[in-house]
């Protein structure tokens, strides 16, 4: 490996780990303003901690620069999308974290992941990562009026009418503040990692109008004929990618468009890239997303497909098949369906 | 999960090392465009559909790929989380999203800056093969 940069001025990672004995609860973000606070001091402490890795570790292009341990996470999320599953083939019809059965456990481990590391930095085994319940902000005036869009939580959007660098809250750019929230690794259009410096961007509200609703997601849960689906009460299904029926490809919002996807294009500009984690909105969008996954098996059972038995292409994407993670074969479907000694959340529905 | 293992894997230390470890995906340089092939058998004939799409902006070729899913929607690979109803719509979002590879000084009056283009209907929310006609190779 490559020789890592050291510290200078920021701070160096202090590995050492306590771990809770006891499951953390995640809460709603608008409703327990100490753990939205929480998040929003970890996210800084993470993004000004030297992972002691630098770019030219993971292959970016130009010359070595740090990386924060944040933006470990980002290098992560644009690796996995650019993995295709099976190798050889097309990322974009499944990769070893989207479009197919993956999605929802890789996204857990990403998340667990991040909640430790902000339980180090924040010197709080108790902290559990809080979730944006987006249906909370429809069926009453427009979505881009939500208090998570306040200077005191997430701050708002970029510029009107079309959004960019996001002016105000706690990841507002300022150019001459050299402790700014500054997005530093970024994909280009052809999926190449690079480096970057500039100001996180967003445009809520501009391509598309609205977030999911409570009908949205409890239409997941209706799995009667005719009125509801009944593939929903299965997880997913053969051709395993975008075009599958079942609960997995609905919640991923690719048939149709809608729930996961659309929440990512509402937000816009650097959530709707594949270095989407840029925007620590990710992580409370991706928690509400666990959280209705745990509601599906609250209801359905703990059961996940493919298993085994489904053809070596899918190599990635089955039950005992390894996450794309530094787990290695310790994480699978199987061994991150129940998280409950890791985490549960406050409410389910 | 065992907690005691994630918390041994979280450190940046182990994830870094992790990622780093990786094989270091090639670079991606498209050299001209992608073809997306769809194939289905209808009523026992085998059908097959080639799809070639071929873009400049500005008089340039693009770099970034576009493909159609199986429902006809149009997708691209560096705006993962939308659907268009067509190449045209793909395209202009692109241009929105990475400002940086169109640059406004090849923009012409009122472009370069979000003059124009946002006349909705970016992203739709159910498929029924729009965009079509725009494909170049069918
Ligand atoms: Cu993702």
């Amino acid at each position: 490996m490559a020789a890592r940069s050291m510290a200078t001025a920021t701070v160096v990672a202090d590995t050492s780990t306590e771990v809770t004995e006891m499951a953390v609860v995640r809460k709603n973000v608008l409703k327990d303003t100490a753990a939205c606070q929480a998040f929003i001091s970890g996210v800084k402490l993470l993004k000004a901690e030297d992972s002691t890795f630098s770019t030219t570790d993971f292959g970016i292009a130009g010359p070595p620069a740090k990386v924060r341990t944040y933006d470990l996470f980002v290098i992560w999320h644009i690796l996995a999308m650019r993995t295709a599953v099976p190798p050889g083939g097309d990322p974009d019809i499944r990769n070893a974290a989207h479009l197919g059965p993956i999605f929802l456990p890789w996204h857990r481990m990403m998340l667990s992941l991040m909640e430790a590391n902000l339980q180090r930095v924040l010197g709080d085994p108790a902290f559990g990562l809080p979730y944006w319940d987006w249906t909370d902000d429809t069926g009453h005036g427009d979505p881009t009026d939500s208090d998570l869009w306040k200077p005191s939580r997430m701050g708002g959007s970029g510029p009107a009418p079309f959004g960019g660098t996001v002016t105000d809250g706690p990841f507002a750019f300022d150019e001459a503040d050299p402790g700014t929230f500054r997005v530093r690794i970024t994909a280009n259009s052809t999926l190449n990692m690079i480096r970057t410096s500039r100001g996180l961007r967003r445009a809520l509200g501009v391509d598309v109008s609205t977030v999911p609703s409570k009908a949205d997601v409890d239409a997941l849960f209706d799995v009667r004929s005719p009125s509801g689906d009944p593939a929903l009460a299965t997880y997913d299904f053969e051709p395993w990618d975008g075009s599958s029926i079942g609960f997995r490809n609905r919640l991923e919002g690719f048939i149709p468009f809608g729930l996961h996807n659309l929440v990512h294009v509402f937000v816009g500009r650097d959530m709707g890239l594949a270095s989407s984690p840029n925007d620590p909105v990710f992580y409370l969008h991706h928690c509400n997303v666990d959280r209705i996954w745990e509601r599906w098996m609250d209801h359905n059972g703990r059961n996940y497909l493919p298993d085994q038995s489904a053809p070596a292409i899918l190599r990635g994407h089955r039950l005992k098949d390894p996450i794309v993670s530094p787990l290695g074969s310790a994480a699978t479907p199987e061994t991150v369906l129940d998280p409950t000694s890791l985490y549960t959340y406050d409410q389910l529905s | 999960m065992d907690p005691r293992r994630l918390a041994d894997v979280a450190t940046p230390g182990k994830l870094g090392d992790y990622l780093s470890s990786l094989p270091k995906l090639p670079a991606t340089h498209h050299a001209g465009p992608a073809t997306t092939v769809r194939t289905t058998v209808h009523d026992g004939h085998r059908i097959v559909v080639s799809t070639r799409y071929e873009i400049t902006v500005d008089g340039l070729p693009i770099g970034a790929h576009l493909g159609v899913h199986p429902n006809g929607q149009v997708h691209c690979h560096a705006l993962p989380a939308y659907q268009f109803l067509s190449a045209l719509a793909a395209v202009r979002a692109l241009i929105d999203n990475y400002p940086e590879e169109f640059p406004a000084d090849l923009a012409g009056p009122g472009g370069g800056g979000h003059g124009g283009g946002h006349d909705g209907g970016q992203v739709h929310g159910d498929g029924h093969g729009g965009g079509r006609h725009e494909h170049g190779g069918d």
